[in-house]
C-alpha cells in the first residue's frame, strides 16, 4: 500500500465506553464483549465497503464512507443497546480521514476521528451527540434529514476546542413538518386572498362581493343541473 | 575504612565472593558464622554521600528496617542491617536463579508465563504496601526468578536512595526512570501505586520484548510518559487475551486516581486473566503470528498501532483496524482513486433549488404556493 493515502470525508461515529477505564478489568472484559457484539449485530445494516471498524481502548470507531444516515442510524441502534447495560457515549461527525500503515499497523486517523473522540467525551451514558459538521454532511446527503436533529448548544473539549452540538431529536423532523404544513396552507390563503383582494379593490368589495356570489350561485346551479341529470341517466 | 576493617569481612559476615557490581555497590555471597548461614550481602558505599550523609544514612536504615519486616514468600528476606565505616550493608537471603532481565534477554518469555511472574510480584508488592513499604524502583532486574517458577522481589529499600541519586541526574541515560511513574518521574510524591506503574511497564516488556517508555534522556522518557499510549500487547502477540490488554491499560494509567488502587487488585485481575490464558488451548503459533512479532522488533520498523483511549486520541489521531471486523472492502474501495475523489467533497451547503427539489417539505410548500399563486393571479386578472 503507498504510504501517502489521499484523505477522504467520512462520518466518524465514535462509540465510547463510558467510564471504560475506572471499572475493573473483569466488567471491562464484559463490557468490551458487549460492545462488540453490538456493534455486530448493527454493522448488517451498513454495506461492508461502506464502513471501516477501528479499535480503541475504550471503544470502538465506527467510519463511514458517503452514507451519513446509515453512521446515525447504527450509532442509534448501538445505543438502543444500551437497554441491555452497555454504557455507551457517541459522538459522530464528519471530517477527514485517512488511511495509514499496513500490515498490523493498518488504520485510519485524522481529524474526523479525533473530534469523534473529543464529542464522545462529553456525552454522558445513554447519550449520542453530533457536530455542526455532520450535520452539514446529513444535509448533503439528503436535504431535510438534518431536521431530525435538534441543537445541544456549543462544548468545549479537553483540547480546548469548541463545537457546536446536536443530538437526534426523534420529535424535530415531525415538528418542522407540521410547521411547513401550517407555512403551507398560509402561504395558499395569502396567495389566492390577495388576487381576490385585488379584484375587490379594482371593482369595489360590494360590487365584487355580488359578482362571486352571483357567480358561486351560477356554478351552484350549473352544478345542480349536471347532477340531476347525472341521476336521471343513472336511472334509465 | 580498609585500616578498621578485617580483610574479607564486613560486619560479622565473612566475604565468600562477589555476586554482583552496580552503580551503587557490591553485591558478595557471604557466610554468617553465627548461623552458618550463606547469605548475600548487599553493600553501598556512603563515601560521596558526605554533605547529606546523615539524612542519607538514617533514610538507608528506615528504609532497610521496613524491608526487614517483610517476611513474603514473593519478597527475598533481609536478615541483618549495619554499617561499617563508610559501607552500610544488608543481609539477605541468597537467591539461586536469575534476574528478570537477564531471562528477558535469552529470550521470549510466554505470555502465561509473564502473567505468571507479574503475579507473583502483583502479591509481594500487595503484601509490601499493606506493610507500608513502596518498592519503588520495580524493574526487571529487581525481580529474581527462583527455580520451579517461585518468584521474589528484591531490592526494598535501596531503590529510595536510587531515587534521591537520580533527582541530582541532569538528563543523562539511566535505566530506573524506564520503568518510574509518571509522577514518580516528575519528583512528586509517590505511593502504592507508583509500585503497581513500574509493575506494568514491566508486564508490557515481558509480553511484548518492548521498552514502553525509553528514551535518550530523562527528559525524553519523562515526556514519553507523559504523552505515550500503550498499544495493546495482543497487538504484537494474538495470543495474549484480551483482558491482558485492559490489566496492563489499568496498570499504565498516568493518573494514579485511575489506576489499580492497590497491588492485590491487579493480583486478582491476573488471577483471572492466568485463569483464562490456563482454560483456553494455545494459540497456533503459524508463521503470520511469528512475522508480526519480529516486524515489532525491528529497529525503524513501522511503528506499531495505537490504541488510545478517546480522551488521549486528540493528540494522536490514528487508530488500528479492528482486530474483528473486516474492513478491507472499504480499504480497497479507498484505494480507488475514482472513489476517493468522490469521497474527498466535503459536504456542500444546500442551496436552494436542491432544497426544493429534495427536500418533501419544502417541495410541498413551493407546489402549493406556486399553485395558489396561479389561482391568485387569475382571480385577480378576473
Amino acid at each position: 500500500m503507498p504510504a501517502a493515502q489521499p484523505s477522504v470525508f467520512a462520518s466518524v461515529a465514535f462509540l465510547k465506553i463510558h467510564d471504560f477505564g475506572r471499572r475493573p478489568v473483569v466488567e471491562q472484559t464484559r463490557l468490551r464483549a458487549q460492545l462488540e457484539a453490538a456493534v455486530a449485530v448493527t454493522l448488517h445494516a451498513l454495506a461492508e465497503p461502506s464502513r471501516v471498524v477501528l479499535d480503541a481502548a475504550d471503544g470502538v470507531a465506527l467510519v463511514v464512507f458517503g452514507d451519513p444516515r446509515g453512521a446515525l442510524r447504527i450509532a442509534e441502534r448501538a445505543l438502543s443497546a444500551g437497554a441491555a447495560g452497555l454504557p455507551l457515549a457517541i459522538g459522530i461527525t464528519h471530517g477527514a480521514v485517512r488511511q495509514t500503515g499496513e500490515g498490523a499497523g493498518e488504520g485510519l486517523l485524522g481529524d474526523g476521528i479525533a473530534v469523534a473522540a473529543a464529542i464522545a467525551e462529553l456525552a454522558g451514558p445513554q447519550k449520542l451527540l453530533l457536530t455542526r459538521e455532520f450535520r452539514a454532511a446529513l444535509a448533503d446527503a439528503a436535504p431535510g434529514a438534518e431536521a431530525a436533529v435538534a441543537g445541544a448548544g456549543t462544548h468545549t473539549d479537553a483540547s480546548l476546542r469548541s463545537h457546536e452540538l446536536y443530538r437526534p431529536d426523534a420529535f424535530a423532523a415531525r415538528r418542522r413538518a407540521r410547521r411547513y404544513a401550517a407555512a403551507t396552507v398560509l402561504a395558499a390563503l395569502c396567495l389566492v386572498g390577495s388576487g381576490a383582494g385585488y379584484r375587490a379593490a379594482i371593482e369595489g368589495p360590494r360590487a365584487y362581493a355580488g359578482r362571486v356570489a352571483a357567480d358561486l350561485k351560477g356554478a351552484a346551479a350549473k352544478a345542480q343541473e349536471r347532477a340531476l341529470r347525472l341521476l336521471q341517466q343513472t336511472g334509465r | 575504612m580498609a585500616k578498621k576493617r578485617k580483610e574479607n569481612q564486613i560486619g560479622r559476615y565473612r566475604i565468600l565472593g562477589e555476586l554482583g557490581r552496580g552503580a551503587m555497590g557490591v553485591v558478595y555471597r557471604a557466610e554468617d558464622p553465627s548461623l552458618d548461614r550463606v547469605v548475600a550481602l548487599k553493600t553501598i558505599s556512603l563515601a560521596n554521600a558526605d554533605e547529606d550523609r546523615k539524612s542519607y544514612e538514617k533514610r538507608f536504615l528506615l528504609e532497610a528496617k521496613a524491608a526487614g519486616k517483610l517476611t513474603h514468600p514473593n519478597i527475598v528476606t533481609i536478615f541483618d542491617y549495619g554499617e561499617e565505616e563508610d559501607l552500610a550493608y544488608m543481609a539477605m537471603e541468597l537467591l539461586e536463579g536469575a534476574d528478570l532481565r537477564t531471562r528477558m534477554r535469552q529470550g521470549e518469555i510466554a505470555p502465561l508465563e509473564a502473567v505468571e511472574i507479574a503475579l507473583q510480584v502483583a502479591d509481594g508488592l500487595g503484601f509490601a504496601h499493606e506493610t507500608g513499604v513502596v518498592h519503588r524502583d520495580i524493574k526487571p532486574g529487581n525481580i529474581m526468578l527462583l527455580e520451579r517458577g517461585a518468584v521474589k522481589i528484591m531490592d526494598f529499600g535501596i531503590a529510595r536512595m536510587r531515587h534521591a541519586d537520580h533527582k541530582t541526574s541532569t538528563g543523562m541515560v539511566l535505566g530506573t526512570p524506564r520503568y518510574m511513574s509518571p509522577e514518580q518521574i516528575a519528583g512528586q510524591p509517590v505511593d502504592q501505586r507508583s509500585d503497581i506503574f513500574s509493575l506494568g511497564t514491566v508486564l508490557y516488556e515481558m509480553l511484548t520484548r518492548t521498552m514502553l517508555f525509553a528514551g535518550d534522556d530523562v527528559n525524553q522518557i519523562a515526556h514519553n510518559l507523559a504523552n505515550a499510549e500503550p498499544v495493546p500487547p495482543s497487538r504484537s502477540n494474538p495470543a495474549i487475551p484480551q483482558i491482558v490488554d485492559f490489566i496492563t491499560a489499568r496498570a499504565l494509567k498516568k493518573d494514579p486516581a485511575v489506576r489499580y488502587q492497590d497491588a492485590y487488585e491487579m493480583a486478582a485481575d491476573l488471577r483471572d486473566a492466568l485463569a483464562e490464558m490456563r482454560g483456553r488451548a494455545p494459540a497456533p503459533r503459524n508463521g503470520d503470528a511469528e512475522a508480526t512479532h519480529t516486524m515489532k522488533l525491528e529497529p525503524g520498523a513501522h511503528k506499531p498501532p495505537l490504541a488510545p483511549a478517546a480522551s488521549a486520541i486528540a493528540r494522536d489521531t490514528r487508530l488500528p483496524l479492528s482486530r474483528l471486523f473486516d474492513s478491507e472492502a472499504a480499504l480497497e474501495r479507498l484505494a480507488v482513486p475514482k472513489h476517493s475523489a468522490r469521497l474527498a467533497r466535503a459536504p456542500r451547503q444546500v442551496g436552494l433549488l436542491r432544497r426544493i427539489l429534495r427536500d418533501r417539505p419544502v417541495r410541498r410548500l413551493c407546489a402549493v404556493a406556486l399553485v395558489a399563486a396561479l389561482l391568485g393571479s387569475w382571480i385577480a386578472i378576473g
